[in-house]
């Protein structure tokens, strides 16, 4: 079922499909974790994946920069059939989907440059250790990278000497010295204060538009959802049961499907229990 | 009105709860590894009782030391220029040696752990490589290199190179083991290869821990080198056999303790090394004495401290591509030149043949076949039976005998029970005095005064045990979770009742682990004491290769290589079983 319109300007040429799921299932042992998923995300959209824990949102991401090979269906990305792609062109497809995680995953015992050097790994050739084996132009870029994400002026520190908002920040400098076309990010405020939540969420919108990037970013929480995304496309159980402009959304009809679908009363109180925590944190800002 | 405030007395639960509980799992494996345990320690105490460690007998030895002072007269030493050689020669052949190891550890370390290595079958076969490496002896590899290249300093860096490597690769593959995944996870997101996570993604993360055992197995190196000199390798190992056998024992007591100086200093050397690599992020400040036994935790930072003001050269990002040269960036670079310095002058002072590489190669087939068949020669299966025999008790009795006295100090030395700080101070500086005292000199010292072969040994391999034993007792005891100890001084226990009843109930498993570690250790020790003279194996072993019956090497080698592996399996099994 998708219930996704189209958005009309269909015929205007930049129009080009950048994701394109085709009933994908995948299963670790007896978990399914996602149960045939079909989805296209267009270029330039930005799109959030809205579930629980254990919707299969991380998983569905992984696929999409081949960190995971579905037990069935079809998984397209940037146009390559990704499961299929090994070796150097897997790494090219890999460097062209910047991906941020929950955990922002900095080796946290280099600099803060290195780190967002390692973004550009995959246009080097062999190992890379210390700042002085990039070369000048890349040490320049990922600089002015770091000066965009604010935090300039700690490049030379260790990472785990920052704080988690900062760390995130850094992993969006590191995305971004890939170039990616498209930007995966996987609850990448879920560690993080209300307050360097708002900044990393909207710093990743700015650079998103500004960079025209295609952006699937997984969250949990309803109303950052509805007022962050261009399209929301919701998971539960692995499968896809929402899928909307977020502009013909809001918070009760989201609730409402979800209402609708909800297997037990006990479901539909963690979601409205997610919703609940959001007005609180709303209330508060 | 008198209220007593009254405990009520503990209810017994008046249902069937006990019934109802369900039982703990019987498991066949760990009745088995407990039966084991029990035969081991009846064995080790019939072992000691054999060995014969007796107080009359020393006391009668004391005797005999007396007299031997007499004969002595007095230390004397090398004249100042030919000791300063011997020490850098000693120093610089170890350090290339362990060099040598650890390179050859780092691709053996990638294919050892389970989260690099490309295949099962890469894995096994490096694991086994290790463990065949561990399991023969350097003493013995420096009696076969010895035979083969000319002498200098060549054999000794084989020899030890390849024995460490042992240990070495198998630390840097359990710390690859342990990294955090997410890093390296997030380079292969990034587009990195396989190559590039390694080196971007695990590198970093493990180069403090493997820093650190590259110097632990130097100073263990440095201690073993005397025994090198024993069968041939240059240093101050030969000077100090020559000088026995000249029973020139005024010298050779000389050297030993120059040897046992030089093992003091280079230990807190590397302590202090460590301590400087985990550097300001190592979290909280250290004491003196801390200095002396630094962990390796995983250098965390604390989380920095917001700055109003930037610094100038992060104006913009041109301006910031020079680097600040901050304190940090100071030290860093100057201790890269340090050890660059420290590692040339090294290769440099052993002045090695590499001409000996080009030929030994020709050489290898006429050594080889004078190796083979293995035979027992004159002594029969027999008499080295029985040597092998008395190796063992060697090994299980030092072990027993260390076992006590290590969990009293170690104890003392963990952070979580010494009950003050200035005992555990002097509980982890007894340690490390203790550690400080190569064993084997402790073992040639004893076995020359007091002329006791296997009971020297012994008590020389008890109390370097003791070090280790005590220092892992200690460390395990400090890793143990806070939780329960909290839990219990919540409850109103004292603070024997939180050691006995928290501490030491979680850190069981790591005490059993860390006998079986120190075992294994003392069998491998125990091996080699005989060509000191300190009873066992090791003795026929020394003859042998001196008399040229390279068969009888070959058959002594073969049965220490059993011996050890079978050790090790038992040990292996036992912390697994335990863990
Ligand atoms: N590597 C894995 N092995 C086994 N089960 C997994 C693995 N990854 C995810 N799962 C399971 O798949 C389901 C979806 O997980 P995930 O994609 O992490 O959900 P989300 O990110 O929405 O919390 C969960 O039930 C989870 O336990
Ligand atoms: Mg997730």
């Amino acid at each position: 079922m998708t219930l996704h319109l189209t958005t009309e300007t269909a015929t205007a040429p930049e129009t080009e499909t950048v994701v394109r799921l085709t009933d994908v299932t995948k299963r670790f042992g007896d978990t399914t974790a996602i149960d045939g998923v079909s989805l296209t995300v267009e270029r330039g959209e930005i799109v959030v994946l809205l579930g629980l824990s254990g919707s299969g949102k991380s998983t569905l991401l992984r696929h999409l920069d081949g960190l995971e090979t579905p037990t069935s269906g079809s998984v397209e990305v940037l146009g390559q059939d990704v499961p299929r792609l090994r070796g150097r062109r897997l790494r090219t497809l890999r460097s062209d989907v910047g991906f941020i995680f929950q955990q922002f995953e900095l080796v946290g015992s280099l600099t803060v440059l290195e780190n967002v050097l390692t973004g550009a790994l995959a246009a080097q050739r062999g190992p890379r250790l210390g700042v002085r084996s990039y070369p000048k132009a890349l040490r320049l870029t990922a600089l002015r990278h770091l000066e965009r994400v604010g935090l300039l002026d700690r490049a030379y520190q260790r990472a785990d000497t920052l704080s988690g908002g900062q760390q995130q920040r850094v992993a969006i400098a590191r995305a971004l010295m890939q170039n990616p076309t498209v930007l995966l990010a996987d609850e990448p405020v879920a560690s993080l204060d209300p307050e360097s939540s708002e900044s990393v969420m909207s710093l990743i919108r700015e650079i998103a538009t500004d960079e025209g990037l295609t952006v699937v970013c997984s969250l949990h929480q309803v109303d950052l959802a509805i007022s962050w995304a261009d399209r929301i496309v919701g998971l539960r159980r692995g499968q896809v049961v929402l899928d909307l402009p977020t502009a013909q959304l809001d918070r009760e009809r989201v609730m409402e499907v979800y209402g609708r679908v909800a297997s037990s009363p006990a479901e539909l109180r963690a979601i409205q229990g997610v919703a609940a925590a959001d007005l609180l944190q709303a209330g508060q800002a | 009105m008198t209220t007593t405030l009254e405990r009520p007395e503990p209810t017994l639960p008046d249902d069937d709860v006990l019934e109802r509980a369900p039982r703990k799992p019987f498991s066949v494996e760990r009745l088995a590894a407990s039966l084991t345990f029990m035969a081991l320690l009846v064995l080790s105490a019939i072992a000691l009782r054999n060995v014969g460690i007796s107080v009359p007998d020393m006391i009668a030895s004391w005797d005999n030391a007396e007299n031997f002072f007499g004969r002595v007269g007095g230390l004397s030493f090398p004249e100042a220029g030919e000791l300063l050689g011997l020490i850098g020669l000693t120093l610089g052949l170890v350090l290339t040696g362990t060099l040598l190891a650890a390179v050859i550890s780092v691709p053996l370390a990638f294919l050892a752990a389970s989260n690099t290595t490309p295949g099962r079958g890469w894995r096994m076969t490096a694991r086994f490589l290790g463990v065949l490496a561990r399991a023969l002896p350097d003493v013995v590899l420096a009696m076969v290199f010895v035979l083969m290249l000319s002498l200098g300093a060549l054999p000794g860096i084989l020899a030890i190179g390849l024995h460490s490597v042992g240990m070495i690769s198998k630390m840097f593959a359990d710390a690859v083991e342990q990294i955090d995944e997410g890093p390296r996870l997030a380079i292969r997101a990034a587009g990195g290869s396989r190559l590039q996570e390694f080196t971007s993604g695990v590198l970093p993360q493990v180069m403090p821990s493997w820093v650190a055992t590259v110097l632990h197995r130097n100073d263990i190196n440095l201690r073993g080198s005397v025994v090198l000199g024993y069968v041939g390798v240059a240093g101050l190992g030969l000077e100090m056999s020559q000088a026995f056998r000249s029973l020139n024992y005024g010298l050779g007591l000389g050297i030993a303790l120059v040897i046992f100086g030089l093992c003091v200093v280079m230990e807190i050397v590397s302590s202090v090394v460590r301590a400087a690599m985990l550097g300001p992020s190592g979290g909280g400040r250290r004491t003196w004495a801390d200095r002396f036994g630094p962990r390796i935790v995983a250098a965390r930072g604390r989380p920095a401290r917001e700055t109003s003001s930037s610094p100038a050269w992060s104006a913009s990002p041109e301006s910031a591509l020079r680097r600040p040269w901050n304190a940090n960036r100071v030290r860093n670079v100057s201790a890269g030149w340090v050890s660059v310095i420290v590692v040339v002058a090294a290769v440099w002072v052993c002045d090695i043949a590499w001409g000996d590489f080009l030929t030994v190669w020709a050489r290898i087939p006429d050594v080889a076949v004078q190796f083979w068949p293995p035979t027992f020669g004159v002594y029969g299966a027999d008499v080295m039976f029985e040597a092998l025999r008395e190796t063992i008790a060697i090994a299980l009795a030092a072990t027993l005998l260390a076992l006590l006295p290590s969990l009293l100090l170690g104890s003392f030395a963990a952070r979580n029970v010494a009950p003050t700080r200035s005992a555990r101070s002097s509980a982890r500086f007894l340690l490390v005095g203790v550690r400080g005292v190569p064993e084997i000199i402790l073992a040639i010292v004893l076995i020359v005064i007091t002329g006791l072969g296997m009971q020297a040994g012994t008590l020389a391999l008890a109390f370097g045990g003791i070090g280790l034993l005590g220092k892992l007792i200690a460390d395990s005891l400090e890793e143990v979770d806070r939780g329960p100890e909290r839990a219990l001084v919540a409850a109103g226990a004292s603070r024997t009742q939180v050691y006995v009843g928290a501490t030491v109930p979680q850190g069981t498993r790591a005490l059993i682990g860390h006998s079986f570690y120190l075992l294994d250790t003392n069998i491998r020790a125990a091996t080699i004491l005989g060509v000191v003279g300190g009873g066992g194996v090791g003795y026929y072993l020394l003859n042998a290769s001196q008399g040229s019956n390279y068969g009888q090497v070959t058959a002594i080698v073969l049965m220490i290589l059993v011996t050890v592996l079978v050790i090790e399996g038992l040990a292996m099994w036992m912390r697994r079983v335990f863990r």
